[in-house]
């Protein structure tokens, strides 16, 4: 299979009264055809504005896309023009977004949201449209779908909304779906079956999928690879596996240390990562996660560690003590 | 939205009674009556005992309650009785003046739509450009400027630049509706701008407001036209506010334009209420307050139905 979408070294930035913030900052990662992607990482780390960017939909004129290339099938999308970009947009890349109830237009039914992405993309007739309309409410699971297409979204709970978000990510038959957070809106047994609900979708129809999240227990599940961001930057990545068996960045050791698992023995407690993340605007000069780091040494504070390969290439992080993460796993030390 | 709509038709009516009550008794507190002032010319020649027939003449000797009643016995039957003052049937007082009024109003509103909506998208859609400098400018100078006052502006331009005169007496639109229109125009476009800039800034900031929601977003994302995103997801959701701001503007214009009516000599509602009121001309003035209220009901039910078709939320409740 071959490479459907690769991000290489994109930045984006926004500019704001307190300075230019480095939202992303010089990301490189790709998707296979098919394969399920993870973005992993705290609020505001870059995840979402990283998929907004594929888009082209970073809201202007604050945030920027400054540098870099997205190639998608071949493309770079970053010098498609507005026109060409809108006919990416929808039909061979579809966006689920994080807050169901905002995310679709109250005043509209849900039919007419549904169809118009069809009518457009694939020049369908309203006829033609409303029965695929039909087909794909039954595809995710949205029952009397005949009735449901002339309701609002008003009178959809939050489950049936997100199904519905997907259905119209997934009405033009996209090779890649960038999901957004798709389930933090939603309760703990409603985001199990939306997210049941793409894994299959994506292995039946055979689409890709990103998604976006800080939910390691997703990304376990669900994920082939796994991308983890920290300040813009990704610092790990390797397969889902491979990730939760070995972390090698301190980082990501603070997030699997943090979730609670049931395959372990029961901890009293579970274990946050200190601290906040960094201000955006004023990054250090080395890596961006040494105050919070339990293993850092001076060469941290001054050098800032790119992605190395570890054993195998599948498997990189960025961080210049791999191995004693590696051997001594997290050590209880304070804080600073 | 049938239970919902009726529901609000009904309530109009006791909004109306209330209008009633207030306004009947609140006229009689103004000291001096109609009476009085009529006679006012010939104090001292004219005895206490006249005053007092006059005074019973129009039952204005019985009791507050009983007054109301007969009042209210004859508006049930839309019969507002005759001017204390002319002695004519309201009704004929009124008739003229308010299809005058109610056209300068019409008029004044779409002068203000046809403006506001395009001035306001356009400058929401071109935020912080020149265009939207200019359409700011444009509608706070509409803010700022009197109506009476670009009335006169209008009327000296039109004599010394074009040597023109809009007619100056009241033709009805259905006797000549051209000789109608050169003269209504003005006032209409006097009023209808300032009415504008209201409306404008309204649906400017509608529109940035819903132009930043995440349905919007989530339209750029299915790949729509950007002409279809404004048409079909924007501007319905952002008329809703702009309408409210219409229709109490529109309500407003029907009895409110006095000084405008004054500078183009037209003989509308607001210069016969304020003669209504300095005569006490309690009838008159109850059988007005009573109608331009009366608008502001209508109008604010239409509102409701606009409301309710627009928005499935309200229609669904």
């Amino acid at each position: 299979m071959g490479t459907l979408l690769s991000v290489e070294g994109l930045v984006t930035q926004f500019i704001t009264s307190s300075g230019v913030v480095r939202a992303v900052d010089g990301v490189t990662w790709d998707v296979e055809e098919g394969e399920t992607v993870a973005l992993v990482g705290e609020s505001g780390c870059g995840k979402s504005v990283s998929a907004l960017s594929i888009m082209r939909l970073v809201a202007e004129p604050a945030g920027r896309i400054v540098a870099g290339r997205i190639l998608f099938k071949g493309r770079d999308l970053l010098q498609l023009s507005e026109e060409g970009m809108r006919r990416v947009r929808g039909r061979e890349i579809g966006m689920v977004f994080q807050e169901p109830m905002t995310s679709l237009n109250p005043v509209l039914t849900i039919g007419r949201q549904l169809t118009e992405g069809l009518e457009i993309h694939l020049g369908m007739s309203p006829t033609d449209a409303r029965a695929r309309a039909v087909e794909l409410l039954g595809l995710v699971g949205i029952p009397d779908a005949a009735r449901r297409l002339r309701q609002y979204p008003h009178q959809f709970s939050g489950g049936m909304r997100q199904r519905m978000v997907i259905a119209m990510a997934l009405a033009c038959e996209p090779s890649l779906v960038l999901a957004d957070e798709p389930t933090t809106a939603l309760d703990v047994t409603i985001q199990a079956q939306i997210l049941e609900l793409m894994k299959s979708l994506s292995r039946r129809l055979g689409v890709a999928m990103l998604i976006i999240t800080h939910n390691l227990g997703v990304v376990a599940r669900y994920a082939d690879r796994v991308n983890v961001m920290y300040a813009g930057r990704i610092i790990e990545r390797a397969s889902a596996r491979e990730l939760y068996a070995h972390p090698r960045h301190p980082y990501t050791l603070g997030l699997l240390r943090s979730v609670p698992r049931l395959d372990e023995p029961i901890r009293a407690r579970l274990d946050p990562i200190e601290g906040q993340p960094p201000d955006l605007t004023r990054l250090p000069r080395g890596c961006a996660f040494v105050p919070r780091c339990a293993f850092r040494t001076d060469r941290c504070i001054v050098e800032r560690p790119d992605l190395r390969p570890l054993n195998g290439a599948e498997h990189v992080a960025a961080c210049w003590e791999v191995e004693r993460v590696a051997v001594g796993g997290c050590p209880k030390v304070a804080m600073a | 939205m049938w239970r919902y709509l009726f529901k609000r038709f009904l309530l109009m009516f006791p909004t109306l009674l209330g209008v009633a009550v207030v306004v009947f008794l609140l006229i009689r507190i103004i000291p001096g009556d109609v009476v009085e002032l009529r006679m006012a010319g010939d104090r001292g020649a004219v005895s206490e005992e006249i005053l007092q027939q006059e005074r019973t003449r129009f039952g204005l000797d019985r009791p507050v309650w009983e007054q109301f009643l007969t009042w209210m016995a004859g508006v049930v039957r839309l019969d507002f009785g005759t001017s204390m003052w002319t002695g004519a049937p309201i009704w004929e007082e009124i008739r003229l003046r308010f299809a005058l009024s109610l056209q300068v109003a019409v008029m004044a509103t779409t002068v203000a739509v046809l403006l506001a909506i395009p001035l306001g998208v356009i400058a929401a859609l071109k935020q912080d450009t020149w265009v939207d400098y200019a359409v700011r400018i444009f509608s706070i100078a509409g803010l700022a400027t009197p109506s009476f006052w670009l009335g006169i502006v209008f009327i000296l331009v039109l004599l010394v630049v074009f040597k023109w005169l809009p007619p100056m007496v009241y033709t009805p639109f259905w006797v000549d509706p051209w000789q109608n229109l050169q003269q209504l125009i003005w006032p209409a476009l006097a009023v209808g701008y300032r009415y504008s800039a209201v409306a404008t800034r309204m649906t400017r900031s509608a529109m940035l407001e819903v132009l930043r929601e995440d349905y919007i977003r989530t339209a750029r994302a299915k790949g729509l036209w950007q002409k279809l995103i404004l048409w079909r997801h924007a501007i319905k959701n952002a008329m809703l506010p702009v309408m409210a701001v219409v229709a109490v503007e529109f309500a407003f214009l029907i009895g409110g334009l006095v000084v405008t009516e004054q500078v183009f000599n037209l003989n509308g509602l607001g210069l016969l209420f304020v003669q209504a009121v300095a005569h006490r001309d309690y009838t008159l003035i109850q059988a007005l307050v009573m109608l331009v209220s009366g608008v502001f009901i209508v109008v604010n039910f239409a509102l409701d139905i606009m409301y309710a078709w627009l928005d499935p939320r309200i229609r669904y409740r």
